[in-house]
């Protein structure tokens, strides 16, 4: 019981004094006049979050780059393990595919945020665009060593059984990659709400999500609201990653990394 | 009685340019045990998994009457993801046995192995005994007329592997396979086989062979029978080199 209170208590401790923190540092720290710099945490609240008109506008921001990250996060998923379940059915087409989606992963996608918009108008779909080709890496890449990594052993009980193809990835090499599929969607969970947010700073056009609110806010001198915007994008991308975490230690329950941390003494109990 | 596996003049040499086996002839009856001893590394692993097919000879040949193969290896080789139960039904899924047969014959084979009280847990959760166990089960489930076994009990005590020792020969009366049993222990070897076969250093040859004079089923002290004894020491000096050996290892 003391150590649920612990797991309880010690976090929101830590909370608290962060907050503690930043009010000081905005009241008793930094002058009336510099106070933009950081506005104290109720100001914040009483601004943004209670004002019924500046709080429709963040949650509208919110709302578009939350659909443009969990769409790419989709397409992303479904075309990464695609592409890892093709890689993985034979060298020669590892060899011919993998070199295009380390190429993916070392452009810097944003910089290329302009030509998307050239090409495919600054709306949702190259918003969305730009989400998928940064996600896609984590998720191939895990996946492929996920899928390739199956004991040999067990391989080897699938042939003596006259398993095809279809039923070795079905039943063994898909359930057996599952954990390394998930560390890969959790980081692409996290780079696609990133893709969401600073794609839509880059993009400087169309319909504003929360991204674009972060590059307006300052220039109003709306400080407040600056910070209720970086506040809500953090959240949600802590949310998607939580969400993940969740689903991950579902689904793979049997595995090894589940198992009580051996180095906590105690964690067994 | 028409031989279940013929094996000729075997020899396998690994990519690597290790010839593992070298002019190896074996053949096995429908429902005989034979026993494989031999030194680390000779060749025994090799030999069962060309015998099982998954492995090509690099000359010599291979023939069976019947693919019907059940193998286990010298891990449990469960799937983690998958109750105990649920891996048991794999080889009849695998086999396309109905989804009934399936699982009246994984509740027989459960049961036969003692392990009707664990069918839902995973085997992380079991003790390596149970999970071999939950493999022999597994191995059992599509009444297999040839069982490959390498080194099954290796990883296990000295109590464990006397009792799966005797679960082993407890199937074998009753389900009546052929069994090929590669193992470590000349005692083991001798309780459960009819004849011991024993290999020399690698290159893997067939160094003799001993018949062992007992019928089944085997009671668990026949091991302290002079009888026993005398047969032990016969597979014991075939496995020591006949010279001063040239290389130690
Ligand atoms: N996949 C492989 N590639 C290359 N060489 C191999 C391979 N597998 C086995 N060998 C070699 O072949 C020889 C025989 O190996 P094998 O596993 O059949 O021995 P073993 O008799 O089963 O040994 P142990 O009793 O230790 O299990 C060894 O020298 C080993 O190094
Ligand atoms: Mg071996």
């Amino acid at each position: 019981m003391s150590r649920r209170l612990k797991d309880f208590v010690a976090p929101t401790g830590v909370f608290l004094l962060a907050i503690i923190i930043w009010y000081l540092i905005s009241t008793v720290v930094i002058d009336e006049g510099r106070r933009f710099l950081l506005p104290p945490p109720d100001a914040v609240v009483r601004v943004a979050f209670l004002d019924p008109v500046n709080l429709k506008d963040l949650l509208a921001g919110l709302g578009l780059s939350a659909r443009v990250a969990l769409t790419g996060l989709v397409l992303a998923t479904v075309i990464g393990l695609s592409l890892a379940t093709v890689m993985s059915q034979a060298r020669w087409l590892e060899k011919s595919l993998f070199p295009y989606a380390v190429v993916l992963q070392t452009v810097p996608i944003l910089a290329l945020v302009p030509l998307f918009g050239y090409w495919f108008g600054f709306g949702f779909e190259s918003r969305v665009l730009t989400c998928v080709l940064i996600a896609l890496f984590p998720i191939v890449a895990n996946a492929l060593f996920g899928l390739q990594s199956v004991d040999p052993a067990l391989h080897q009980l699938f042939s003596l059984h006259g398993a095809n193809r279809l039923t070795r990835l079905w039943k063994l090499q898909l359930p057996s990659a599952l954990p390394a599929i998930f560390t890969g969607l959790r980081i692409s969970a996290g780079a696609a709400v990133i893709g969401a947010v600073v794609g839509d700073f880059f993009f400087q056009q169309g319909q504003p999500g929360i991204g674009q609110l972060i590059y307006i806010y300052p220039r109003r001198l709306q400080s407040e609201m600056l910070f209720a915007a970086v506040i809500l994008a953090s959240l949600f991308g802590l949310a998607v990653f939580w969400l993940f975490g969740l689903a991950s230690r579902r689904v793979t329950a049997w595995h090894a990394s589940q198992e009580p941390n051996p180095l906590s003494p105690g964690g067994n109990k | 009685m028409a031989n279940l596996l013929t094996i000729k003049d075997l020899s396998v040499r690994y990519p690597t340019g290790t010839l593992a086996l070298d002019g190896v002839s074996l053949s096995l009856a429908a429902g005989e045990f034979v026993a494989i001893v031999g030194p680390s590394g000779c060749g025994k692993s090799t030999l069962l998994k060309v015998a099982a097919g998954l492995l090509a000879p690099t000359e010599g040949s291979v023939a069976k009457t019947s693919d019907h193969i059940g193998f286990v290896f010298q891990d449990p080789t469960l799937l983690p993801w998958r109750s105990v139960r649920k891996n048991v039904e794999l080889i009849g899924e695998l086999r396309g046995m109905s989804r009934d047969d399936r699982q009246k014959a994984a509740t027989e084979a459960i049961a036969k192995v003692g392990l009707s009280d664990f069918a839902q847990d995973r085997p992380s959760t079991l003790s390596g005994g149970m999970r071999m166990r939950a493999s022999l089960a597994r191995t059992l489930i599509t009444r297999p007329e040839l069982m490959l076994f390498d080194e099954p009990f290796g990883a296990l005590d000295e109590l464990t592997r006397a009792k799966l020792c005797d679960d082993v020969q407890t199937l074998f009366v009753a389900d009546q396979f052929a069994g090929l049993l590669v193992t470590h222990s000349i005692s083991e070897a001798v309780y459960l086989a009819e004849r011991v076969l024993v290999m020399t250093d690698r290159p893997g040859r067939f160094a003799g062979e001993v018949p062992v004079p007992f019928d089944y089923p085997r009671p668990p002290d026949i091991r302290y029978t002079p009888e026993f004894a005398k047969t032990t020491a016969g597979v014991y000096s075939l496995l020591q080199p006949p010279s001063t050996s040239e290389d130690g290892k």
